[in-house]
């Protein structure tokens, strides 16, 4: 038999991928999660995390805190987005990497770095739960710029001037041009930010000095001693993030024609 | 049928990965391989911070592990080969144990250590059905160095301890032999801590006085070892330090695991944490050096670093404190996993032993080697001892851990910086408890540090933003699904109509 080479062999690579580091990690979190110690089947480890009034408290606090970075995210994000990408500045690429530049440096040293200066202030310490906020916005700002300012560059420009030409105000261009217009890239900018700013324990640790626990740091804590516990709770976190994922409407794939993943 | 056929190719897939990665790991030749598997940064890894660095003599000053390879060589005629790797957290070593990976020799703490005993993953130092093996606590064998050169003090500890292994009794002695060893308790700042306040022992950490000025460690056993020594204080302080059990009942208090103490503990941890600047891992030494904070719960290895950096770099004088209710004696100590290559794991264990390279490695680590040979103790004596006209110069006796007549002058200001971190005097050693692995009672103290870690909400209070994360879905579902309602259109203007526009569809 001839083997032949047929386009379709190119995805083999893929598909290794997916099954290795997708696929059977995502079965064995399932398997964890619904075995108890000796390995039986159990569903305990559900009925605990929803009995359990602190793991319940603290998804709970996650989710308040990762939603409040988004927002504080997205209303800083917006401006810049939309000044550089309306602005016929020569420069404006110098600003836009001025804002991506620091994703460039080690994440651990930039958290460092705001500590110290949070130390310098005073606030380290006193304030924790603005601090960790702080720290997460700060570390996810150029996760929401990047697709905000690449869809709203795509967006014609004689769209403007036919919304000018009509007689609408800025106002109204804004809310009836720009803001529907830049809506995937407002999407995928949000779950770009609010599904890590609830796992990334490094910066409650840092900058709340560990008194800020989010659901992330439960998950790290638990496999160090309860691997089923752990899983159990990654994989509700795990349908949170779908959940949350399904109602930005990420997986609609007319959207990500014009949403702008990075 | 397909899905359940990917099931399978995953599963099969699974076990593949393992068997691969031995084949994988076969070395070339007849060489024996040990696998070592220790905490990071543990062992003398040579270059210039090794205490065998000279620029002229030694340049390149090989790790120790290279040293054992060629000297086992030597010893043994045999060649080796170390496989080394390390680990950060004893959580890691006994969930990489648990997935199967073999190695010859690891380096757990004392409670990691009982909890592998306990659970039959060990196999014993000397086996009496081997005829080839070599008895591990021979003294007339020249090469048995560990059991030539531990400290007495730490040897006692080790036959004292026991643990239950199928049902019989053991001592740690059986399974583990000693390598690095510390206390728990505070680096503090003198200018900003008084005498009258460090009375309060480990209930500091609940003084308004140091309000977000004091931190502690961030996992459960510091924790709760602090926690206990705060609720027992009394008991502990009662105890008659004349008694030859005092050790004994120090250590029976500070292992109580009962329910009404669990839940105690859990409301002093609950007002600590309202107190403290922070729970730390790594930090904490850094803070004080900067003078952020005041006070810190530091491992004794942790405190001689952090009380050098600050001098060195902020010419500030830290000093390290053991409070008078109890203090927890941590050590690690090697063990074999069942499988292990017994005879070349014990030979590691012994060129470690050496007292020679017990000084490097204390010298690279920074906490206190289990060994008490001479070339310890004039290490010790060489670091610690001050000018023979030095008139403050005081006596300090460490006779309790290197033997008869080891007795060094000091400086005066060592009593209570690195020398007293590395070496508490003998009073101190008996109020200092080993923590046992508790057992059964493990999932309940997790329990109550998640408890005392994670966050606090009213049931109404979780309803309130459930509703209301609710309903900004259903709020955002309408906005992108339903259509109908388009909040940035305005309503027509009088003497116009709205026209439905309807989207353009392709044909099917």
């Amino acid at each position: 038999m001839r083997l032949r080479f047929s386009r379709k062999a190119l995805c083999i690579p893929y598909v290794v991928f997916l099954l290795f580091f997708v696929i059977l990690p995502m079965l064995t979190i399932v398997y964890y999660a619904f075995t108890d110690q000796n390995n039986h089947i159990s569903f305990l480890n559900f009925i605990n995390f929803f009995s359990d009034p602190t793991k319940l408290s603290t998804i709970v606090y996650s989710i308040v805190i990762a939603i409040i970075t988004t927002v504080i995210t997205l209303l800083i994000a917006y401006p810049v987005a939309y000044i550089l990408a309306r602005s016929s500045m020569k420069k404006k690429y110098v600003i836009l990497l001025l804002f991506i530049t620091p994703m460039w440096i080690n994440f651990v040293l930039r958290v460092n770095a705001i500590r110290e200066l949070l130390n310098w202030i005073g606030i380290l310490g006193e304030a924790n739960y603005f601090n960790t906020i702080l720290g997460m916005v700060y570390d996810f700002l150029p996760f929401m710029i990047l697709p905000l300012y690449t869809t709203m560059q795509k967006i014609d420009g004689s769209l403007y001037e036919a919304s000018a030409d009509l007689g609408a105000g800025a106002a109204t261009t804004f809310l009836r041009v720009t803001l529907p217009l830049s809506m995937p890239g407002v999407l995928s900018g949000i779950t770009m930010v609010f599904l890590p700013s609830m796992t990334n324990y490094v910066v409650s640790d840092m900058l709340g000095n560990s008194k800020v626990t989010i659901i992330g740091k439960f998950i790290e804590t638990y496999f160090g001693t309860d691997w089923h516990m752990g899983s159990m709770i990654a994989l509700i976190l795990l349908i949170v993030v779908f959940l949350s994922t399904l109602l930005t409407g990420g997986f609609k794939s007319e959207e990500n024609a014009r949403g702008a993943n990075l | 049928m397909k899905s359940k056929k990917l099931i399978s190719v995953a599963l099969s897939a699974l076990f593949l990965v393992p068997s691969l990665a031995f084949l994988g790991g076969c070395g070339t030749g007849n060489e024996t391989v040990l696998r070592v598997y220790n905490w990071e940064e543990y062992i003398d890894e040579g270059g210039e911070d090794s205490y065998a660095y000279d620029p002229i003599e030694n340049p390149n000053a090989p790790s120790i592990i290279d040293d054992f390879e060629s000297w086992f060589e030597e010893t043994y005629n045999a060649p080796i080969r170390v496989e080394y790797s390390t680990f950060g957290t004893n959580e890691d070593l006994y969930n990489q144990l648990k997935l199967g990976n073999s190695y010859d020799l690891v380096c757990p703490s004392e409670y990691m250590i009982m909890k592998l005993a306990a659970e039959n993953m060990l196999q014993p130092l000397n086996d009496a059905e081997d005829p080839d093996d070599v008895d591990f606590f021979d003294q007339t064998n020249e090469l048995n160095y560990y059991a030539n050169h531990v400290s007495p003090f730490i040897a006692e500890v080790f036959e004292n301890g026991t643990v239950e292994v199928e049902g019989t009794t053991r001592r740690w002695s059986e399974y583990a032999a000693g390598y690095m060893w510390g206390t728990t308790g505070f680096i503090y700042n003198p200018e900003l801590v008084s005498a009258e306040a460090l009375d309060q022992g480990w209930a500091i950490m609940l003084d308004k006085n140091f309000r977000k000025r004091v931190t502690t460690k961030d996992n459960v056993r510091d924790s709760y070892f602090v926690g206990l020594a705060i609720l027992y204080r009394k008991e502990l302080l009662d105890l008659d330090r004349e008694d030859p059990e005092y050790n004994k009942k120090v250590t029976e208090i500070m292992n109580r695991t009962d329910e009404e103490t669990i839940s105690k503990v859990q409301n002093i941890l609950l007002e600590m944490k309202e107190n403290i600047f922070g729970f730390e891992t790594d930090t904490g030494k850094a803070d004080m050096v900067k003078g952020t904070i005041a006070l810190n719960f530091s491992w004794s290895g942790d405190a001689v670093y952090a009380i050098n950096l600050a001098e060195e770099e902020n010419d500030m004088k830290l000093h390290f404190h053991i409070p008078e209710e109890s203090a927890n004696l941590f050590f690690d100590g090697w063990v074999m996993p069942k499988g292990a290559n017994r005879k070349a794991a014990k030979a590691f264990i012994n060129f470690l032993s050496k007292p020679e390279n017990a000084v490097r490695n204390m010298d690279y680590i920074g906490y206190s080697s289990v060994i008490a040979g001479e070339e310890v103790f004039e290490y010790v004596q060489e670091t610690y001892e001050t000018e023979e006209d030095d008139e403050s110069a005081a006596e300090y006796d460490l006779s309790y851990f290197f033997g008869e007549g080891a007795v060094i002058s000091a400086a005066a200001d060592q009593l209570d910086r690195q020398l007293f971190a590395q070496y508490p005097p003998q009073e101190v050693m008996q109020r200092c408890a080993v923590m046992d692995y508790y057992g059964k009672d493990d999932a309940l103290i997790n329990e109550l540090w998640t408890k005392v870690k994670g966050e606090t909400l009213d049931g109404w209070a979780i309803a309130v933003i459930c509703v209301a994360v609710l309903s900004i879905a259903v709020f955002v579902l309408i906005v992108k699904f339903g259509g109908k309602i388009d909040l940035f259109r305005r309503k027509p203007k009088k003497g116009y109509t709205l026209v439905k526009q309807e989207a353009y569809r392709p044909i099917k």
